[in-house]
């Protein structure tokens, strides 16, 4: 029971720290505040998982927490690959759209 | 409860608060500073000794099982995605910002910057905006001079 109570105030923590980082990512006047915040977010909820598991007994919510590592890593690589090409091509097309054509989205740093 | 009960709540009570406390540090640095580099430094803390001292601490409450191994696999993937996520982060600061040089010194190749830490080496890292405005010829020639009296 003591270990139930201990679960519960890290959870209840943990919540509301994910909230101080939401607040964050929407304030954030950069794409790249945004992108940090998601990610800090995400590992605080993998930590709320893993206490979940061991909180419920239930071992395969720590496979689930895994996962979620693998797919957060996966986002922020990605969106940042993807923000950089959509960059590169708005610049493109600002600059030089009579002489370079349309550089496609692989015309970026992809 | 035993007495070995006792330790093994104190201790991962104790890793887990400190995760905690990291992680506040974390929310603290990312409220306090200003620009995104700088925000990144104290954000890439969280991602490594955070959730590695939380899930610590849940490996010494949950006991040596299967699910202590798969905790420990997620710090070991933690510790080499998270580097891997704030360098692309940083490169798409640096590639998408238009005026980079009003937050930091910015070096265009090496050898700019190899002549700035020759040409001073105490204030290279300290100062502010101390030698980016002399151009690259005018660093060489002051190093050369340097070298010469």
């Amino acid at each position: 029971m003591l270990y139930h109570y201990i679960y519960l105030t890290v959870l209840i923590i943990l919540a509301v720290m994910i909230f101080a980082c939401l607040i964050r990512a929407v304030r954030g006047p950069r794409i790249a505040d945004r992108l940090v915040a998601v990610n800090m977010m995400g590992t605080m909820v993998m930590v709320m998982i893993a206490v979940l598991a061991l909180m419920l007994d239930e071992g395969y919510l720590v496979d689930v927490c895994l996962v979620y590592a693998m797919i957060s890593f996966l986002a922020v690589v990605i969106l940042s690959k993807v923000y950089i090409g959509i960059y590169e091509e708005n610049r493109h097309t600002d600059n030089g759209s009579d002489q370079e054509g349309k550089g496609g989205i692989s015309d970026g740093n992809f | 409860m035993g007495i070995f009960e006792w330790i093994r709540l104190i201790v991962g009570s104790a890793f887990l608060i400190g995760g905690l406390v990291i992680f506040f540090t974390e929310l603290f640095g990312i409220f306090h500073f200003h620009y995104v580099l700088n925000r990144m430094h104290a954000a890439a803390m969280g991602d490594t000794l955070g959730i590695a001292s939380c899930l610590i601490g849940l490996i010494i409450f949950s006991g040596l099982n299967f699910t202590s191994l798969k905790l420990l696999l997620i710090i070991i993937f933690l510790w080499f995605a998270s580097p891997v996520s704030s360098h692309v982060l940083a490169r798409l600061e640096v590639a998408t910002n238009e005026n980079l040089e009003a937050h930091c010194r910015v070096y265009t190749d090496l050898a700019t910057l190899e002549n700035a830490v020759v040409e001073e080496p105490s204030q290279a890292g300290a100062a502010p905006g101390a030698g980016s405005d002399l151009p690259a010829q005018e660093q060489e020639q002051n190093t050369k001079g340097g070298a010469l009296s």
